[in-house]
């Protein structure tokens, strides 16, 4: 039973932090919520079909097909979630200079709940299969089934609670600090996933491995529960190695590049208000 | 100028082919090693490959239930449903021993990759 809880929670949690994220980025810039149904209905029922086809999934392409979903999911999520800190980075500049009220209305609107809906649900269909597979390994040991059942629900309500607290956490928080904070957040996430996508392709033999460029593991081993934690929330990698690097820093260089342009831009601007 | 650039062209071109056929030698290569699950247990529990060497690992679940392939020192993760064939690509590895596990089964199902010269 114990197994089971570990094992929900940590597929729970990465989706369960994203999801208090991007509900907190909504209510902060006073978005209505009623894309998290949406997200999380395709999400579940995408959950269910990679579960249920999972067979199938991994046969097809040569035996590839599981590493190349994988990767087009995860590579989906780092792609909204780029386009996403795009859209952070004025508001929060804005909200600093007391002008996000302006900034706000009919710049977020639409685009926004594209992207929250398109992380969310790819975060949660991924997530959620291997659950799914998971517990589908017992469907013909009832007595085993009902253990893991409960162990999995124990699982999915710390889960849960944790992104409950983690979204009240962001809510209270003043926008001045969330929106910066959020931006730091969905970029190191999207780093982390952008990682994935690396090692997806490189199980699969089209990217070669390296040597790990360091082993930080002597500081957080990935088996503590820090490292799990790190793991996944950030993607945390005690051993990357330097193909695993190149993709994080080009899946983050955007947003890098957008805060130096937005930055330089407010520079200028003082200089000509003086 | 004209003439440059085409030369220019036709370089990367060669290039490229070279980089596709080295590619191509290099995939041919690569040594298969064969994993087994049975009743939640791997066998062999440890298997040996040749050191800074592309290794192609191949595992065979003989269980009905679905098992997760997984290791922190490899670096990799990969479902294999019940009856299932799954390939995976690891290496080149520096000597060690690099442990796995099935995630699923994670008491019973273990075993180490050693990698020696």
């Amino acid at each position: 039973m114990v197994e089971a809880v570990l094992l929900v929670l940590r597929e729970i949690l990465e989706a369960a932090m994203i999801i208090s994220l991007l509900l907190a980025l909504s209510r902060q810039l006073n978005q209505n919520h009623r894309w998290i149904l949406i997200a999380v209905m395709i999400g579940l029922l995408g959950s269910w079909l990679l579960g249920h086809y999972a067979y199938a999934i991994a046969e097809s392409l040569d035996g590839q097909g599981q590493e190349l979903l994988n990767a087009s999911l995860y590579l989906a999520v780092v792609l909204s979630a780029m386009l996403l800190s795009l859209h952070i980075i004025p508001l929060s500049i804005a909200v600093w200079k007391n002008r996000l009220p302006d900034a706000a209305q009919g710049y977020v609107q639409h685009s926004l709940y594209g992207l929250f809906i398109v992380t969310v649900s790819c975060s949660v269909a991924r997530e959620g299969s291997e659950i799914w597979i998971y517990l589908s390994g017992f469907i013909h040991q009832p007595a085993v089934l009902e253990s893991a059942l409960i162990g999995g629900a124990i699982g999915a309500g710390i889960g849960m609670s944790l992104g409950a607290i983690a979204y009240y956490l962001f809510v209270f928080m003043p926008r001045k600090y969330f929106l910066p904070l959020c931006l730091v957040m969905v970029t190191l996430v999207m780093g982390g996933l952008a990682m994935q996508v690396a090692k997806q392709l490189m199980q699969i033999g089209w990217l070669d491995s390296t040597a790990p460029l360091w082993d930080s593991s002597f500081v957080v081993s990935e088996q503590s529960w820090l490292g799990q934690l790190l793991y996944a929330l950030l993607g945390y990698d005690a051993s990357p190695d330097a193909t695993q690097i190149i993709f994080y820093l080009v899946a983050i260089l955007p947003t890098l590049m957008g805060i130096l342009w937005h930055a330089t831009r407010l520079k200028e601007s003082h200089y000509v208000q003086r | 100028m004209t003439l440059l650039r085409m030369n220019n062209r036709r370089n990367v071109c060669l290039l490229w082919l070279c980089a596709l056929l080295t590619c191509a030698s290099a995939r041919g290569e690569v040594p298969i090693f064969t994993l087994e699950i049975r009743d939640h247990l791997f066998y062999p529990s440890t298997l040996v490959v040749p050191a800074r060497t592309k290794v192609k690992l191949i595992v065979i679940n003989r269980d009905t239930t679905p098992e997760e392939f997984e290791s922190y020192e490899l670096n990799r993760e990969k479902v294999i449903m019940g009856g299932a064939k799954a390939t995976i690509f690891i290496g080149p590895l520096a000597p060690g021993d690099y442990p796995f596990f099935g995630e699923f089964n994670p008491k019973t199902a273990q075993g180490v990759i050693r990698v020696e010269d």
